[in-house]
């Protein structure tokens, strides 16, 4: 799975300040830059739809209070094109995710990684022996 | 070469082509941030979503341009960019350097008033004409194949999955047309040159998300392919009810040569002011 996301490995290490995509909102309208969020949680569903695909997390507080978070992600078309399939995140699977929260306070996300129990950092690593040599973010 | 082998080297390419691509995209926005102050710039450094567009990184092939049996130009392909594009609007990036965008009054106070929600693109409506849907793809299809095209047509992949019909058998306007997002589409060849008359629009759409329009508008592009992997799009923008004279943007589209268009089904999940605080969750 990891090699298949490799279009994204030094991607997501530049897409935010270099390259010009055409989202389907502005990322302003709906999310803060100045706040990130990294949270680890237990994904409770997925959405491999458009014009985002998501995925939601149940995130447990210190007093043991539960928040599920939704996270966006790029649309289903952008993820595809660049090696995620509807499997890349399962149900069940523990992840901690990092993003930027919604300019509401409700508990939603821009994600910009995830990463997975196994060390794999989505968007960012990959096992892949051809691209091992490609630059960390 | 076996599928993974195939997928591994396309991946390679990948990331060859992305690292060319951040270097031209680094420059593209020095250039863009002096030329369109509020515009290119606000838009780029606040969009971090991931690769909100196609994701397309594909390489722009090189070569002349080509024909058809009876030497017409053969538009037809998978092409990315053409107008404005993006969630925030940019139609200043297709001016000309010293050229102004002669809004009226009334229409400046409109666009001012525009929220989230009156953002057709967000809201999963079309993106209209000269609106070029975010960066994702678009096919041209020229029929028939093999000679002078009777009928164009533009395939949207997204925002929505739609598609413009260009009449080039020598027809023209209706007059009786109603009000539309993608209009009525007359075309001819001029040389190498594709001219397309448009008109017959409502006033919901916009010219980029941003700059509104009128049901006055009129549009006519000049779709000219330069070589095989790149195209340019003169547009005269014509509209009296938002706009004091016509005023041109031109904007350049690239071939995508090896990606197909793919499903997007906007209304499927489309949360959009959610976030933002705009709408409430369900």
């Amino acid at each position: 799975m990891t090699a298949r996301l490799v279009a994204l490995v030094i991607g997501m290490a530049l897409l935010p300040a270099a390259v010009p995509v055409g989202a389907h909102h502005g990322f302003s309208s709906e999310y803060d830059e100045k706040k990130p969020v990294t949270l680890t949680g237990v994904v409770s569903k997925l959405e491999w739809t458009n014009p985002h695909a998501r995925f939601y997390i149940d995130v447990k507080d210190a007093s043991g209070k539960v928040t599920n978070w939704n996270f966006e992600l790029a649309s289903l078309n952008s993820l595809r094109r660049n090696g995620w399939t509807q499997f890349t995140l399962k149900v069940g699977d523990v992840v901690t995710a990092s993003g930027y929260a919604a300019l509401s306070g409700v508990p939603m996300a821009n994600a910009s990684s995830v990463r997975l129990p196994d060390g794999t950092r989505l968007f960012a690593e990959t096992s892949a022996p051809s691209v091992q040599q490609t630059p960390q973010p | 070469m076996t599928p993974a082998q195939a997928h591994v080297t396309r991946l390679k390419v990948h990331v060859t082509t992305f690292a060319v691509s951040v270097v031209a995209a680094a420059v593209l926005v020095t250039a863009q941030q002096g030329q369109a102050p509020g515009g290119a710039g606000a838009e780029l450094s606040t969009t971090v979503n991931l690769g909100g567009g196609s994701g397309w990184r594909g390489v722009v092939p090189a070569g002349a341009v080509p024909r058809l049996p009876d030497g017409t130009v053969d538009l037809s392909g998978v092409w990315q960019g053409g107008g404005p594009g993006g969630s925030n609007g940019n139609l200043e990036r297709g001016l000309a350097p010293g050229e102004t965008i002669p809004i009226l009054p009334a229409a400046k106070a409109k666009m001012a008033s525009r929220g989230v929600l009156d953002n057709t693109e967000a809201l999963c409506l079309p993106a209209g004409v000269p609106r070029v849907p975010s960066s994702y793809p678009w096919r041209m299809v020229q029929t028939p194949t093999h000679r002078k095209a009777t009928h164009i047509f533009i395939l949207f992949e997204a925002n929505i999955h739609s598609f413009r019909q260009i009449f080039m058998d020598g027809r023209k306007h209706p007059t009786d047309l109603d009000p539309s997002w993608y209009g009525h589409s007359i075309g001819w060849f001029e040389g190498d040159t594709l001219v397309i008359d448009s008109i017959g629009f409502n006033d919901r759409s916009t010219l980029d998300g941003n700059y509104p329009q009128t049901t006055q508008k009129h549009i006519i592009e000049r779709w000219t392919r330069k070589d095989l992997g790149h195209m340019v799009n003169e547009i005269t923008i014509d509209d009296p009810g938002a706009y004091s004279r016509p005023f041109k943007v031109t904007f350049p589209a690239t071939l995508r040569v090896g990606d197909e268009i793919m499903e997007y089904i906007c209304n499927e999940n489309n949360q959009i002011g959610i976030a933002g605080g705009y709408i409430k969750a369900q």
